[in-house]
C-alpha cells in the first residue's frame, strides 16, 4: 500500500512511476480481453477462436523474438564453458516455458468453451482469475513453499466465491 | 452446477499449473525468452488444431474475427506489460495484487457494453473472487528448511 501511496505522490509531483503505468496498462488490456473473448466465443467455435487468438498474438511474438535476438547478440562474449551451462539452462527453461504455453492454450480453450456455453463474461472472468489458488497449492506441494495467513484467507475466499458464483 | 462453470474451473486449474511451470522456466531463462517459448507453444497448439480438428467455420462475421484476434493481442500485450511492470521496479506483491483487479474492469465492461446482469449473490461472489485473487497473489516467504 505504501508503494501505491508513494506512486500517487510521485504522479501528483509530475514523476509517474513507470511500474504503476505498466500495471494499469495490464489491467486495461486483460480487462478488455475478457470482454472481447465473450463476443468472439458467441460467434466462433472454440477451435477457430484459438486460431484467431494465436493470430492476434503473432505480432507480439515477432517483436519479442527480435528483442531476444538482439539480446543474444550482446551475450555472445561468454567463454565456451559458460556457454555449455547457459545452453543447458536454456533447454530446461525452454521446456518449462513450452509446457506453460501448451497448458495456457488448453486453458484458453476451456475458457472459450465456458463463455460459449452460456457463461457470462462478468462471472467467468472472476472465476478464472482465481487460478493463483491452484498455483499456491502446487507451490506448497512441489516447490515446498510456505503459505502466509493472507494466502490461506485467499484460498477460503476463493472456495466461497466459486460457491456463490455457481448459485 | 452449470456446464460452463466446470469449464471455467478447468481453465482455472490449467492456468494455475502454468503459474508453477512459468516459475520453473524463469528460474533458468529470462522472462522474454520464456514468453517467446510460450508463444511458440501457442502456435504449435494452433497448428495442431488446424491439422487434427480442422475447424470449418471460416465464414465468420467481421466483429467476431476482430474480437478473437484482439483477444490474443490484448492477452499477450497484458502479459508483456505485466513483465515490464515487474522489471520497472514495482514490488511483485504490489504489482501482482494491483493487476489482479482486472476482472473488475471485465465485469464493468460486460455490464455496460454487453448488458449482462449479476444477481446479488453473483455480485458478492465476483467481489470475493477478486479479493481472493489479490490475497493469493501476495508474495510467499522463502522456501521452508528441508
Amino acid at each position: 500500500m505504501d508503494e501505491i501511496v508513494q506512486a500517487h505522490k510521485a504522479a501528483v509531483a509530475g514523476k509517474r512511476p513507470v511500474w504503476l503505468l505498466w500495471s494499469l496498462a495490464t489491467i486495461v488490456l486483460w480487462g478488455a480481453w475478457g470482454l472481447v473473448s465473450k463476443v468472439a466465443s458467441d460467434g466462433a467455435s472454440v477451435y477457430m477462436n484459438q486460431l484467431l487468438y494465436t493470430a492476434g498474438l503473432t505480432p507480439l511474438l515477432i517483436f519479442v523474438a527480435w528483442t531476444v535476438g538482439r539480446q543474444s547478440q550482446r551475450d555472445k562474449t561468454v567463454s565456451q564453458r559458460d556457454e555449455t551451462a547457459i545452453r543447458r539452462n536454456r533447454r530446461k527453461g525452454a521446456f518449462w516455458a513450452f509446457l506453460t504455453g501448451i497448458l495456457g492454450g488448453l486453458g484458453n480453450i476451456a475458457f472459450f468453451v465456458a463463455l460459449g456455453k452460456g457463461g457470462e463474461a462478468s462471472i467467468v472472468a472472476p472465476v478464472t482469475a482465481l487460478f493463483p489458488m491452484v498455483t499456491v497449492l502446487l507451490a506448497v506441494v512441489f516447490l515446498r513453499e510456505r503459505l502466509r495467513w493472507t494466502q490461506w484467507t485467499g484460498l477460503a475466499l476463493a472456495f466461497a466465491a466459486i460457491y456463490l458464483l455457481s448459485a | 452446477m452449470h456446464v460452463w462453470l466446470w469449464f471455467a474451473i478447468l481453465a482455472l486449474v490449467l492456468w494455475g499449473i502454468t503459474g508453477v511451470t512459468q516459475k520453473l522456466s524463469t528460474n533458468s531463462i529470462s522472462s522474454e525468452r520464456s514468453f517467446l517459448w510460450f508463444c511458440w507453444a501457442m502456435v504449435a497448439l494452433s497448428v495442431g488444431v488446424l491439422v487434427f480438428v480442422r475447424p470449418h467455420d471460416w465464414g465468420l462475421r467481421g466483429v467476431v474475427v476482430a474480437s478473437a484476434v484482439a483477444g490474443g493481442a490484448l492477452n499477450g500485450m497484458g502479459a508483456w506489460t505485466s513483465f515490464r511492470a515487474l522489471e520497472s521496479g514495482g514490488k511483485a506483491s504490489v504489482v501482482i495484487s494491483l493487476i489482479s483487479l482486472y476482472p473488475l474492469l471485465t465485469v464493468g465492461l460486460a455490464v455496460v457494453l454487453l448488458g449482462e446482469r449479476l444477481t446479488t449473490t453473483q455480485l458478492m461472489g465476483a467481489l470475493l473472487a477478486i479479493a481472493a485473487a489479490i490475497l493469493l497473489s501476495l508474495e510467499t516467504p522463502p522456501k521452508a528448511e528441508a
